[in-house]
């Protein structure tokens, strides 16, 4: 722990996840049960909590969970940033407590959205209704758009989004709270309808319905709770700078590439002093099988223009070099927006503990990653480590 | 007589057609559409400038499924956009005439049919062409 001060570091404490899939009810009970469960996980009662994070893409208002859990008069914080909600709760949760000399929070994200959820309007992103009349306002469409030119970048073959496809299927099929639980070949991912060339009916996450809840710890308190809490070492958030490419762009600077991707790993493996080739096990925000080769790059996990080989080799998969999405990430667990970043973290704590509910990553991981990314060009990222590690 | 455009605003002129866009007298970015202030530096002092007609493919995909509403045709096909790169700026637009595109390809500027009007009136928009 570098000689740091206990007193100002956060652990991870109890977990609690929903099934992900479609949902025939309110998403405030999707919410309860992971709340519930995340408390049970660590024997702590809802009494015991002093603040509380809440995000959700939808609707309801997170902060009236209290009406569901007992009004205590605790502090509940809501907050709502797309996809990237999960990693902007966390960290939320994690400043209250240090700032506020608290011990115990709960982190709560869920969503239950329809079917074809996604469809967005011009006029919330600032864009002429041209942009959409004309077809333009596709968010399939951008994620092709972006991997197309990825791989021309970088030399990779196209069938390599197959074997991201062919990967996140298999370890969705052996994880008991994931959405799409049926295997898929690399062939059967390449051949079947195409959406947005290269991008295929098999490539491409779908909007759905689900929650998680995580307990957070500072201090002694957190090893008096858990036998194994695991260290938040970093949380960190990043916009968008010039040079990024973004979902609904009519235009695109001829610079210097950035992403708020780079810029939010680079920033987390800075605040945690660990480097990207010491993470065992890792979460990225995978929408499209495309994201999943993208973000392996961005955020330093790989040189880019190394997937192509990578994937071949079986790198990313759960005995590789570096285990990646093993419960299947957002292409078979589908992606409620206010859940997706927390599913991550869960996954990570869980393999770190070693009581992953799918596939167990072998050899005891103790250093862990997630990231999410989303609209409009903001990223979080954290770094997760299995107390012990360093000492 | 004056050709119906899905926004008057994307476009310098029609004949020849020529898109709109702004360049910042600070750090000389251009955007497209044009606005009012520089989203590069937050410079203030931008002018409206038409843009080369002429450029490359940057990225391109195809538009399989008929995208839902607002978007308006006539009858769907399947269609490609990209990204065109006209050397200062990348703009986003429809590729005409094809599916299959090559990054790097040059094309060039066109009108295209966006869908009919009620009334018969054809509404055009801008989209990219191979060029020979």
């Amino acid at each position: 722990m570098s000689g740091a001060n206990i007193d100002n570091e956060v652990y991870i404490v109890g977990g609690g996840m929903t099934e992900f899939g479609r949902f025939d009810g309110e998403d405030q009970e999707l919410a309860e049960q992971a709340m519930r469960e995340a408390l049970a996980d660590c024997n702590v009662t809802w009494a015991d909590v002093d603040f509380a994070v809440g995000g959700t893409n939808g609707e309801t208002k997170p902060d009236n969970m209290v009406a569901r859990m007992g009004l205590t008069g605790l502090p509940f914080i809501t907050v709502k940033n797309g996809c990237a909600t999960g990693g902007v709760a966390l960290m939320t949760a994690r400043n209250g407590l240090i700032a506020e000399g608290r011990d115990v929070a709960v982190v709560v994200g869920y969503d239950n959205h329809a079917r074809g959820a996604f469809a967005a309007s011009p006029a919330r992103y600032g864009i002429g209704g041209w942009y959409g009349e004309t077809g333009m306002m596709v968010t399939t469409s951008y994620f092709a758009l972006k991997i197309k030119r990825y791989l021309h970048e970088h030399g990779i073959d196209e069938r390599t989004l197959g074997y991201v496809s062919e990967k996140a299927f298999d370890y969705g099929s052996a994880h008991p709270l994931a959405w799409r639980r049926k295997p898929v070949s690399v062939d059967e991912a390449i051949d079947s309808d195409m959406i947005n060339a290269p991008l295929t009916r098999f490539m491409f996450c779908s909007p759905d319905a689900g929650a998680v809840a995580l307990v957070l710890a500072r201090g002694k308190r957190a090893f008096e709770l858990c036998e194994s809490p695991i260290r938040l070492a970093a949380v960190e958030l990043r916009g968008r700078r010039p040079g990024s490419f973004e979902v609904f762009s009519p235009w695109l600077s001829t610079g210097e590439r950035t992403s708020p991707s780079i810029d939010s790993a680079k920033a987390a493996f800075a605040t945690a002093g660990i480097t990207p080739d010491q993470v065992q096990v890792a979460q990225l925000q995978d929408t499209d099988s495309g994201a999943e080769i993208i973000h392996l790059g961005e955020t330093g996990l790989c040189a880019n223009g190394e997937q192509g080989a990578g994937y071949l080799k079986g790198d990313y998969k759960i005995d590789g070099r570096l285990p990646v999405n093993t419960d299947g990430g957002c292409l078979a667990n589908g992606e409620p927006v206010g859940a997706s970043g927390l599913r991550q973290v869960h996954e990570v704590m869980r393999q770190l503990q070693g009581r992953a509910l799918g596939q167990q990553v072998p050899n005891n991981p103790r250093i862990g990653f997630t990231h999410v990314y989303g609209a409009p060009g903001i990223s979080a990222c954290t770094v997760l480590v299995k107390e012990g590690a360093n000492s | 007589m004056s050709i119906q455009l899905v926004d008057e605003s994307l476009f310098a002129s029609t004949d020849p057609v020529a898109l709109q866009g702004s360049a910042c007298a600070s750090c000389n970015a251009h955007v497209f559409p044009a606005q009012g202030s520089c989203p590069m530096c937050a410079g203030v002092d931008v002018s409206n400038v038409a843009l080369p007609t002429e450029g490359t493919v940057w990225s391109w995909t195809t538009q399989n499924f008929a995208p839902k509403a607002p978007f308006r045709t006539d009858e769907f096909h399947p269609f490609s956009i990209g990204y065109v790169d006209l050397g200062s700026v990348i703009v986003e637009g429809w590729l005409l005439n094809k599916t299959e595109w090559v990054i790097g390809e040059p094309v060039r500027l066109a009108l295209a049919k966006a869908w009919t009007n009620d009334d018969g009136t054809v509404v055009h928009t801008y989209g990219f062409e191979a060029i020979g």
